[in-house]
Order: C-alpha cells, then structure tokens, then sequence
C-alpha cells in the first residue's frame, strides 16, 4: 500500500514538472472552437475537443476523460450561452480556478456575437429552449472574427512571452478569413427561393448570414424529438407553403427528415455543420466551402 | 455593399499598377505583385475587421459583458439564478403478489424494505444550490416521503463544497456537512437519476438506500491525462452501515479511488474502488426495530460502468452497463429481540453484487435488465433460527424495465421485479413509476 502511494506521489511530481514547460492548454467543447483555436495558437497550444461531429453538443455525459482534460486546461473554450449546461458545470467543478467563470481562461463564443432569437419570456411547455438565444453561432463565418480576437487577447494575456506571436497569427488568420468570406459572399441566396426546413434550430446563424428562409422544424419543439404525429401535420402544412430542401446536422438522426423527404418529394441533405461533419470538412475554411457549395447545388437546381 | 466597391477599387489599382509596371523588369514586377496582393490581402482583413467592430459596437449596446479578475464577486457556477431551485416529484404505483417479504440473513433498516404497495407518492425532493461567493458552493436537499402514516421531511443532503477559486491545489476540493458521500457507483446520485424504480438490493441492505452521514471529504483529480480521482473521508458514523455515534468524535472513515478514460470516440468506461469503515458505538437497530448491532464495520466496494454509444450520439442511441460488488466484514454483538437470542457475539463477513444493463434503442425508449444477489454470513450457533439464519438461501432479485423520456425533465418508467428474499417465498412485483422535475436542474454526473 505505501509503495502504492509513493509511486502515485512520483507520479504526481513528474507530471507537474512536466506542466511548468508545456504549451496553453485548450480545451474545447466543440470541433469549430478547438479549429480556432489551431488557426490562432499554431504551434503553441495543444488542443482537445471534447465532442466530435457525431455528438449532440446538448447531450454529453461529464465523462472522466473531459473531467482529467478539463482539470489541466489553461483555457475552457465553448460556445456557451447555455448549450453545454448539461455537463460543463460538473467539469468546471474540478477546473482550475483560472477557468471559472469571469476568469481569464473561461471564454463562450456567445458573449462575443450578436445573438439571435433571445427569449425574453421561457417555459419548459416551450422545449429546451434558453432565454440567452440560439447558442450555434459558429455558423456566421463574420462571428468566427470575433471570436477569434477574443482568443487572441487571452492567449496574449495568458501566455504573454508569445505575445507576438499570437497577434501575426490572428493577423494572418484574418487576412485569410477575411478574403474568403468576400468569396462566400460572391454566392447570392436572396434572389432565389431557398426554402428549408431544419431538424433543430442549428443553423440559424448560417441562414442568418446568407438570407435564406427556414420554413419549418422537424422538431416540435426545440430538444424535443420529431414525432409521427407532429410529423404528419407538418406534411399537410408543407403542401400548402412548399419547401425545397430539408437541412440536418451530422448528429441528428436521419428518419424524420427521409420520412419527409420520401412523402415531399424534396432532397434531404446533412450540412457538415463543424469540422469534420464530412470528409471533406477537415478546417474552418473548407467546412464553409462546403457548406455554402451544398446549398447552392439545390439552389441552382 | 463597401466591400464590394472596395474590392473593386483594389482590381482597379492592381491592373493600373501592372500597366504601369509593364517597362519594369521581371524582378520588379513580382515585387510590385507580391505588395499588390498583400494590399489586398489586408484591405479586405480590415474591411471585415471594420464591419465586425460594427457589429461589436451595435451589440454591445443592449449588454454588457465585464470579464474582471475581481475577488469577492459572487459568481454563479453554470446557472444564471442564484440560487437555483429544483422539485424532483416522483410516484408509484406497485403491486406485490407476496405479503411479506423479509430478506434473510441480513439486517434491514427502514428505507431498505420494499415500497409500500399502492398508490405512492414517493420523495418529493426539494434542491437549493448556488455559488455561495467565489470560494464556496453550497446545497440542500431535503425530501418529503411518508413512513407509517406520518409525513416526514428528511434532509437528504446539506453539503458545502470549496469551488476552484478557494485557493487549493488544482483538482483539490473540500466537501462539509451532510452529502451522499462518495462510495461505489449509485451512493453520490439522488434516486430520480437511477435506471430503475428500486435500488439494487446491495444498497438496500449494506446502506439502507445511500450513505449521507455528517462528514467532510476531500477529493483530488490528478493532473494526468488519464482520469484519476482519489479522495477520502471522515464522519460522523451516525448512518447505517453503522449505528447511532454515541461519542463525538469521527466514528467512520472513507477512502476511495477512481480511474476512467475514453476508448476511441464513442465509449468510456470508468472503475472504483471505496472503503467505509467505522464502529457503532451505540448500536444500530433495524428490522422494525427488532434487531440491534454493536460493533465494527467495515465495507469495501468495487463499482463499474460503461457507456457506449453505437452512432456517436449517446443522446439517440446508448448502452450503458454498470456492476457493483460489495463485501462487509462485522465484528461485534447482534442481538435479535423477536427470537430471544440476547446478545451474541458476531464476527463474519457477508457480500452482495448486481449488475444492470440498459440500452437507449431510441431518443424517448430505453430497456433495462438487473440482476442482485446477496450472499449472507455464516451465523454463529447463538444467532440460528434468529433474522440473521437465511437458512443457506442467497436473497437474489431480477428486474426489467422500459422507461419513455419525453424530455430530461420528464420520465415514466414500467419496472417488473421478481425477488426472491426468503427461502420458498417469491415475490413477483410490478410497478409504474414517474420521475419529473422543474426548477433548475442540475447537470448529472457520469
């Protein structure tokens, strides 16, 4: 037993000196902050994303490994406005104290973007909906700018010696980003009758951005699941105001929206949504490249 | 619209510039490019730099964000409300084909026996927490259940809790007062998370339901990639598994020991192991009063579970397994006062283990199958015939159950036990059962 614990104690004295010398530590709710945070800190921070393409950022366990990753991180980066209050609570329960909120490493995109639909009245009857607005706003590439210089000043505070090197990457970063958003821009979605339907609210900033309409929800209520009956007053209500497109995340699962699809007659397609939400979707750059590329196939169609 | 024109402006000058440049060398030409391109690249940064700030300004008009280092600020961990309050309503309806329905050969405290039969309402709970200031979090739990006719209020949980900001090391934290304490898997989580209507039978005959004694623990994550907890516990020895402290001082102690990790993207898993032990200074009674316990007692439990999700999204399809084991070692004096058998002096150990599936075939759907036993002591001549005698039979219970999920604030749940507690005695039980909630909800632990 006391060998045991001694060599828990080597451990533990190992480790810490490891620590002092190691680069910013990012943690990263989602996949698009985690890509952000490699656009802006290169190679002097190491990063981790605690949910991938697949997962519902809503709906993650507080699982050990996020407890460990969490605990060691220099900078907790998500997109806050409520969309993680099912388990970053618990993880910042066992976070540095530099990670609180309030602190310098505790950063949500939402407090750095214009944010849409704000609820100013809430009930549960209303779905799981939250009074701060639509939490996705990753999808507005304009939004991705600010962000990216609030990360910027952090890093600078947080690991100051670096100083320098952040602000060129952010410049370069910019630059880049800042071309390519004239080049999303180039496609014109207003003159022509994009009318989608989503599964959940996930891309409003997106469709925000571009002008395009959402016509319906497959959900019946926010965070409530699509059902047969909902569904089918949904057919009978799209006969009526046609839609073109029905629009999913990688995460949502596929019935409700082949069920509409098969019934309207329309394409049902999955937006990439974050990095890596298809296969080609591997950077910030390329998932709005896709992104904006998939819609305009259905709206030159 | 700006942009637009400007980038015009930016063509108008790059082909300009090149006619300008045509009798210049090649070097010179590329120059010129490269700084050409460079304008243009930063032109164009800094009209959408431009338009962001814009952007800033307008919504910072309706908020204000200050991100301040400032001590002493009260700040909410995760909840806008301070404090935030929950209600957990949870009721029954069950039904027994047996009358009775001891559990051989172990020493059963009230909360320990099976629900009453009938309508029910089971705990109500009530849940105050918030960030006391940026040092401290604080919470309380208090249910309201009946017992024998009377309504009585417990209180579950009256905990305070040093949040990061208190100054220790890093993943170092304190926990004081009254807490479902950390031990195995299910003791730190209320009942309205549990996957089934019951508690597993280890739980209800080693902990009468849940260990919340008057204590303090200390737990520590350490700064490793793979996620290790160690932690450790002093108490009161107030709770069952021990009696009634009859001295201050700490009557029991904890240590535990966790680790946990991810394998690839879609599973985890996590493992612990726990000791409590402690003496009952005073005795403990239980069995309706009938049976009393002086003495030491100690339990070491080993917990397990799992998490899989097969398409990534735990939130549409999900199979967790999870498994406890538990074993108890007494060395003390029972005395059983139905059979007359006085005070005999008693030094065994008695073990007790389940394992429980449960699979999320659907956002709203999940199936779940349980099984329990419990492996009684050997008694010693004094105690034959006594509560404790199980006569060679292992307690052993089978449970299904299905539970629809409207939302994580709503779930009805349909559980069928068969139990089998007592030689030639078998219970067959069905039970419907709700577990909602309102008010803030607190985020679940793994």
């Amino acid at each position: 037993m006391r060998r045991f614990f001694a060599l828990i104690l080597v451990g533990i004295i190992l480790l810490t000196s490891h620590l002092a010398q190691a680069e910013v530590k990012i943690f990263a709710c989602e996949p698009e902050w985690e890509a952000l945070a490699k656009e802006i800190g290169g190679k002097n921070v190491k990063t981790f994303s605690a949910t991938h393409a697949k997962q519902d950022p809503h709906h993650i366990r507080a699982r050990p490994s996020l407890i460990s990753k969490a605990r060691n991180a220099n900078i907790i980066f998500c997109s806050g406005a409520d969309l993680e209050i099912g388990w970053l609570p618990i993880l910042l329960q066992k976070a540095s104290s530099s990670v609180q909120p309030g602190e310098i490493g505790y950063l949500m995109a939402a407090d750095y973007v214009p944010i849409l639909e704000k609820l100013s009245q809430v009930d549960r009857s209303m779905g799981d909906v939250h009074p701060k607005g639509n939490a996705h706003v990753h999808l507005n590439p304009h939004n991705i700018l600010l962000v990216a210089k609030e990360l910027t000043r952090r890093l600078k505070i947080i690991d100051e010696p670096n100083n320098n090197f952040y602000q060129a990457q952010l410049d370069n970063f910019l630059s880049r980003w800042g071309t390519a958003i004239s080049n999303w821009e180039k496609n014109d979605f207003s003159a022509k009758k994009l009318k989608l339907v989503v599964h959940h609210k996930s891309f409003s900033y997106l469709f925000d951005w571009l002008n395009i309409k959402a016509v319906a929800s497959l959900e019946p209520k926010p965070g409530i699941a699509p059902t047969t009956k909902y569904l089918q007053s949904l057919l009978i209500n799209l006969k009526h105001k046609p839609a073109n497109l029905i629009v999913r995340t990688p995460y949502e699962p596929s019935d409700a929206s082949e069920w509409l699809s098969d019934k309207l007659k329309i394409r049902a397609i999955v937006l990439p949504y974050t990095i890596n939400g298809d296969k080609e979707s591997d950077n910030l750059f390329k998932l709005f490249d896709r992104t904006v590329s998939l819609l305009q196939e259905v709206n030159y169609d | 619209m700006i942009k637009k024109h400007l980038s015009g402006y930016v063509i108008l000058i790059l082909l300009f510039s090149s006619n300008h440049a045509m009798s210049a060398s090649d070097k010179d030409i590329n120059t010129l490019r490269s700084e050409i391109q460079n304008m243009k690249q930063l032109y164009e940064g800094k009209i959408a730099e431009l338009e962001s700030k814009l952007d800033k300004v307008k919504e910072n008009q309706d908020k204000s964000i200050a991100i301040t280092n400032s001590t002493g600020k009260r700040k909410a961990l995760g909840k806008t409300f301070n404090p935030s309050i929950g209600l957990i309503l949870n009721g029954k309806y069950n039904q027994f084909s047996s009358g009775s329905s001891e559990i051989a050969g172990f020493a059963v405290g009230h909360e320990g026996e099976r629900s009453r039969e009938g309508f029910t309402v089971d705990h109500t709970e009530f849940n105050f927490s918030a960030s006391i200031d940026d040092k401290f979090f604080g919470s309380i739990t208090s249910a309201i259940a009946e017992h024998e006719g009377k309504t009585e209020t417990e209180l579950e949980e009256a905990f305070i809790q040093t949040l990061p900001g208190f100054g220790l090391p890093n993943g170092m934290s304190i926990k004081a007062g009254r807490a479902f304490w950390t031990l195995g898997y299910l003791n730190e989580h209320h009942s309205h998370t549990d996957d089934f209507a019951d508690r597993p039978l280890p739980y209800r005959i080693f902990l009468n339901e849940g260990y919340n004694d008057d204590g303090v623990q200390i737990s520590y994550v350490l700064p490793t990639d793979l996620y290790v907890e160690v932690g450790a516990g002093g108490f009161r020895g107030d709770d069952f598994p021990f009696g009634s402290a009859a001295e201050t001082g700490i009557g029991a102690w904890s240590a535990f020991g966790r680790v946990g990790g991810d394998i690839s993207n879609n599973q985890s898993w996590r493992l612990g192991a726990s000791i409590v032990s402690g003496e009952a200074d005073g005795s403990r009674t239980s069995n309706e009063d009938l049976l009393t316990y002086t003495g030491d007692t100690d339990l070491y439990v080993a917990d397990v579970r799992y998490t899989y999700a097969p398409t990534g999204n735990g939130r549409e399809k999900e199979l967790i397994l999870q498994g406890e084991y538990f074993s108890r070692e007494e060395d003390g004096i029972y005395a059983d006062s139905e059979a007359s058998t006085g005070n005999v002096i008693f030094d065994n150990s008695s073990s007790g283990w389940y394992g429980q599936a449960v699979y999320k075939f659907n956002p709203r759907w999940r199936l779940g199958a349980r099984y329990s036993q419990m492996n009684p002591a050997n008694v010693p001549s004094g105690l034959v015939g006594s509560m404790l005698d199980a006569n060679g039979h292992d307690p052993k219970a089978y449970s299904v159950m299905v539970d629809w999920t409207n939302s994580e604030f709503s779930r009805v749940r349909f559980q069928y036990n068969q139990e089998e507690l007592t030689e030639g005695i078998d219970d067959s039980q069905f039970t419907i059962q709700y577990v909602m909630s309102f008010g803030a909800h607190a985020a679940h632990k793994y």
